[in-house]
């Protein structure tokens, strides 16, 4: 059965179109997808993103446990940091990407993707045998909004927010007297929050949200929107561009990965040695030189032949052009300003590589 | 009489209107609606023939790229330029500006007898 958040009723009120994602019935727009888009880039936009997974990380092995299951050094989380973690299998493919956030000593928050939470619980137990620890699986419970743009910190100011945390950075407190966490992280590359409540807080949040944002002019985002946001800020999105058989070092992850890390994750092998030598396929960004819009699973070709497929593919409202990210083979020959073809409707469509992220990002807030 | 009086429809949401012997052939504003903001347009050459049902047109919104059928057999006597540089007018208006090509029919009158008239398409829809 399809699930439901416990917004679905306002997105039907606000006269979204519906669709199934991950085994969730969720808002794809509201509007019109780029002008969604436009607003988050400009002002702020709110999104239900309740549908994501939240697993709880507690006890005194903690630390230990989440070090054996990813390839990011967890020691170094101090109280309320954040980081983008990825969770391989033993051959380093990636079974999905997460953020960890520690919330106090022996407790981490762990934030994954809908379509994986139950993949993640499986391989976690599989991996949590010697480990004093209890994996405590509350998406059911929790409701995630989150509000992203140049505005957003305008309107939870106005709820209330006092601080300016950092981005990657996570803190207990209470917005219109709700308690909730609150997280300077987002999927959009704009500076922004993402607000963590139970269930039953989260429709008057939303309606807060949008009441006090009128003069910031706040739209509710859909998932459109959201996927476009994410391709400019070139963001990997799970299933399109990370699977089970790709690597964090070739999904152009390595710069989260510390190469000095000692602990024995799960993966290091084939990860370390990609780090040192390179790995068989690579990703890169590709801007098409001509109207034509490359999408999932197009082939790419290079003097003729097909040197790899389209993972990502769409739209830049900002950049008004056509973007898309693939893996290739792994040669030197394809490089930034390399002209490479995507093959749309049996013909080929000239782009050429550029760098990730397409557009410059926004999101890193650091306190003055 | 209103536009969307004068038009027949198929189930794949084109529509097909008379022009002084010759036929315009576009997207109902239900499919406008369903597929959101348009981005990319191909239309065919002047004097490509098709045969109903054949793709003849490809639009892209921002989720997806649809081919889209021709609705009676025929030869494409104009297309629409203006909407390959400018795909939202699709958005802002399916009938008098947006429509898609205009053809010579080559097929016989049997070609019509699944088309429909557009109350009844926008009942089937239902």
């Amino acid at each position: 059965m399809v699930k439901k958040t416990y917004l679905h009723e306002k997105h039907i009120e606000l006269g979204a179109k519906m669709v199934d994602f991950a085994g969730w019935h969720m808002p794809v727009q509201y509007t019109s997808i780029i002008e969604e888009h436009k607003n988050v880039r400009e002002n702020v936009g709110l999104f239900d993103v309740s549908h994501m997974g939240e697993i709880f990380v507690i006890g005194e092995d903690a630390e230990e446990f989440l070090n054996k299951i990813v390839p990011q050094n967890i020691s170094k989380l101090t109280n309320g940091k954040a980081v983008y973690c990825q969770l391989p299998n033993r051959n380093g493919g990636l079974i999905d990407d997460l953020i960890i956030y520690k919330l106090k000593e022996n407790t981490y928050l762990i934030v994954c993707n809908a379509s994986r939470v139950d993949e993640d619980i499986n391989w976690m137990s599989l991996n949590q045998r010697g480990y004093n620890i209890n994996l405590d699986n509350q998406s059911h419970n929790l409701s995630l909004i989150a509000v992203q743009g140049p505005k957003s910190i305008d309107l939870i100011r106005k709820l209330g927010y006092k601080d300016n945390q950092d981005s990657f950075t996570i803190k207990e407190d209470k917005l219109l007297n709700i308690p909730m966490y609150i997280s300077r992280t987002g999927y959009t590359g704009e500076d922004g929050f993402e607000l963590l409540v139970i269930n039953e807080y989260v429709e008057y949040l939303w309606d807060k949200l949008l009441e006090e944002g009128k003069e910031y002019n706040v739209m509710p985002i859909g998932l459109g929107a959201r996927d476009t946001l994410r391709l400019e800020a070139a963001l990997p999105l799970y299933g399109n561009d990370l699977d089970e058989n790709t690597t964090p070092v070739e999904a152009g992850l390595s710069w989260s990965i510390p190469k000095n890390k000692l602990d024995n994750y799960n993966g290091k092998k084939v990860i370390t040695e990609q780090l040192e030598n390179g790995a068989p396929k690579k990703l890169i960004g590709i801007k098409m030189l001509d109207k034509s819009i490359a999408r999932h699973e197009y082939e790419v070709y290079y003097k003729g032949e097909k040197v790899g497929v389209i993972t990502s593919g769409g739209v830049s409202p900002i950049l008004n052009a056509n973007i898309a990210m693939a893996y290739v083979k792994n040669i030197k020959e394809i490089c930034l300003g390399t002209k490479v073809q995507v093959m749309i409707r049996e013909k080929l469509h000239d782009g050429e590589v550029v760098k990730r992220p397409f557009i410059q990002k926004r999101n890193k807030v650091t306190r003055s | 009489m209103s536009i969307t009086e004068k038009i027949l429809c198929t189930k794949s949401h084109e529509y097909l209107l008379e022009d002084n012997g010759n036929y315009i052939i576009g997207l109902t504003d239900y499919a406008i609606e369903q597929l959101g903001d348009i981005v990319f347009v191909e239309l065919p050459e002047v004097n490509t023939e098709y045969t109903k049902g054949d793709t003849f047109a490809t639009i892209e919104s921002v989720k997806a790229a649809s081919e889209i059928y021709i609705p009676v057999s025929g030869k494409i006597i104009d297309v629409n330029n203006a909407i390959v540089n400018s795909p939202e007018i699709l958005n802002e208006d399916c009938y008098e500006n947006g429509w898609l090509v205009k053809i010579e029919r080559t097929g016989d009158d049997s070609e019509f007898s699944d088309l429909l008239e557009y109350e009844d398409y926008k009942e089937e829809l239902e």
